[in-house]
């Protein structure tokens, strides 16, 4: 089901959480609440489950479904909510974890006990934990509780899912396997879902949509392709993975690393596998710099260098491309960037 | 958990372990072996006299319903104080932290005091209190209030640390899985939190039953009426009848080493429930 969070504003005693926002999810989306802590993201996933009231503004709405739930008190809202360290009710098996929300229905919405059974092994399945179903909380890695923490918020079959940062407190690993597992349940289930994650990576990876967050508003929304490619603002840029700076110019639509002639520069991004290194000067548009630190391991190599003005920048190269190179450290070298695409209007 | 680690010389280790054995053997051990033998000095027969004598059995039997009572208040009072303090912020939230401290702070005797001057006959609300035909000092309501006041702190002390490690994201969990306040007082909070509190309960039952300062001003001292145990004992004592002093000093012996077992008890059972969670978190 469709949310739609309006005018959304939220001030704690010393600072604002939220300054008007807006959001838009559509039915059956998986869209990825991304920015850095205090961005204000978390407070907005709390504002739509109910844990948190929005400042009193006779605008402000959170429509799912078509029906305004903000009267609506946390318990009435039917939200599947993750929360980053589980949250799981420790005195109580898996099973019973899972079944909390049946059986504190009112007696007339109650499923009776087969029936009660057969959705708790239904989702004890899904998570593939079934043989886990006597066991407590404590006996679980965090990959197993995140998932019953899962299988408990659908249980209620919720209108929408909300996870706050719910990869957070797992090891890398793990949250790889658990984010394409998230992908792959999203897929089967379709329900409409917010995930919150101060991880670009995971960000870009999982959602359909990603909505960049800074200070309380909304940077971009957009595809990850979008907000990658067309970063809407320097706060995306330099948020969305590793990027350079340079004090350099755009001339004809093209990144140039170098003032102008007359002193006057512009700021120019460019992500480190956007840079080539070559050993000799092929044009103007180089600059020349040195070699501090390379690094091999891994898929792609990784050169840390100095210019003149002392700025860091960092390139990314394959394998192939760097044993052609033969550069060492302490060698000065020319960089320039690769292809000619203008990164982003207003840059 | 043992250490392992025997970094201090053996003769100091054995000098710190004689030195608390002489300390408890001293002052805990040999105290309660006298009661007994004091107890019994004059026989069996006697023993059995003194403690079935009926203002021996009175003083019991007052001494019990103010511990029932005290700890169905303090029950109430202190799983409510440590749900506000542990998981609402609130203008006033120090303060009353600071105010549940203030029985361990002010003396017993004072205590008692204040409610003398409170609820006495020449107290502040002595002459609204006799016109309706109420007596709370030198009677059973005031040995209960005194006793209530002294015991408060155990309860909601023991709790609030432990509501506070735990955090709300249980609560919230279940309230967005559609529990009503009920159900998740019933189902998540009491279950969190069972061992500390039925702990802070015993704790604040040995002390209604020994308490004597703050009891000893509000009583008055009438036998067979408002006199609980301790203050009984006291009495039998003044009174040169030292053998009886001791068969029911022994009675509140009894009752705490009841109080101790099932102290060790719980603390036992709490370390049972507690142990396979920590040795499977790795798995």
């Amino acid at each position: 089901m469709a949310i739609d969070a309006r005018h959304v504003s939220k001030s704690f005693a010393n600072y604002v959480a939220l300054r008007d926002v807006d959001l838009h999810v559509e039915q059956s989306e998986l869209i990825a609440l991304l920015g850095p802590s205090g961005s204000g993201k978390t407070t907005l996933l709390r504002i739509i489950a109910g844990l948190d009231t929005p400042d009193p503004n006779p605008e402000t709405a959170v429509i799912v479904d078509g029906q305004d739930i903000l009267d609506r008190s946390a318990s009435e809202r039917r939200v599947g909510f993750v929360f980053q360290h589980y949250a799981l009710f420790r005195h109580m098996t898996v099973f019973e974890n899972i079944a909390f929300g049946l059986r504190v229905r009112p007696r007339k919405l109650r499923p009776r006990e087969p029936e009660l059974r057969r959705r708790v092994n239904e989702l004890l399945d899904l998570i593939q934990l079934g043989r886990w179903s006597g066991h407590y909380p404590s006996q679980l890695s965090g990959g197993q509780r995140q998932r019953v923490a899962l299988a408990r918020a659908l249980a209620i079959e919720p209108s929408v899912l909300l996870l706050d940062e719910p990869f957070g407190a797992l090891d890398a690993k793990v949250r790889q396997e658990l984010r394409r597992w998230l992908r792959t349940l999203h897929a089967k289930i379709a329900v409409t879902s917010v995930l919150v994650t101060h991880d670009q990576e995971e960000a870009l990876e999982v959602a359909d949509r990603v909505v960049i967050m800074n200070q309380g508003r909304i940077e971009q929304a957009g595809t990850p392709d979008e907000v990658f490619h067309h970063p809407a603002s320097e706060f995306v840029v330099t948020f969305l993975g590793n990027v350079n700076l340079f004090h350099g110019r755009v001339e004809a639509g093209r990144r140039v690393l170098s003032p102008e002639a007359n002193g006057q520069t512009t700021r120019v991004f460019v992500r480190p596998h956007e840079l080539e290194i070559e050993r000799r000067q092929s044009s103007a548009a180089s600059v020349a710099a040195r070699i501090q630190r390379i690094q091999s391991a891994g898929p792609m190599v990784r050169v840390e260098l100095t210019n003149d003005q002392n700025d860091s920048i960092t390139v990314e190269m394959t394998h192939e491309k760097y044993r052609e190179l033969t550069i060492q450290t302490g060698e000065t070298v020319f960089v320039h960037v690769r292809d000619t695409r203008v990164f982003a209007a207003i840059i | 958990m043992i250490s392992h680690r025997h970094t201090e010389a053996p003769w100091m280790r054995n000098l710190f372990i004689g030195a608390s054995v002489a300390f408890v053997g001293l002052l805990i051990l040999l105290p309660v072996i006298s009661v007994f033998t004091e107890a019994f000095r004059k026989g069996l027969a006697f023993y059995f006299t003194s403690i079935s004598d009926p203002l021996a059995m009175s003083a019991l039997r007052l001494t019990l319903i103010t511990a029932a009572i005290t700890l169905g208040a303090n029950l109430i009072f202190g799983l409510a104080a440590s749900w506000l303090i542990a998981k609402f912020s609130f203008p006033g939230r120090n303060l009353l932290l600071s105010l549940i401290d203030l029985p361990f702070a002010v003396s017993p005797v004072i205590s008692g005091l204040v409610f003398v001057l409170l609820f006495g006959a020449q107290g502040w609300f002595g002459d609204s209190l006799s016109s309706h035909g109420i007596q709370i000092i030198f009677a059973t309501p005031g040995v209960i209030l005194a006793t209530i006041f002294v015991t408060f702190p155990f309860i909601a002390r023991e709790l609030i640390p432990l509501m506070q490690e735990q955090g709300a994201e249980e609560e919230e969990a279940a309230v967005l899985l559609g529990a009503n306040g009920w159900q998740i007082f019933r189902r998540v909070t009491l279950p969190n939190i069972r061992w500390a509190l039925v702990y802070g309960v015993v704790l604040a039952n040995a002390r209604a039953m020994g308490e004597f300062g703050a009891v000893s001003v509000v009583s008055g001292h009438i036998r067979g009426r408002t006199n609980t145990l301790p203050l009984h004992v006291e009495i039998l004592y003044n009174e040169y009848n030292f053998s009886a002093a001791f068969a029911v000093a022994s009675l509140l012996a009894l009752l705490a080493l009841v109080t101790l077992v099932a102290k060790a008890a719980l603390e036992w059972r709490i370390r049972a429930e507690e142990r396979p969670a920590v040795m499977e978190e790795v798995v």
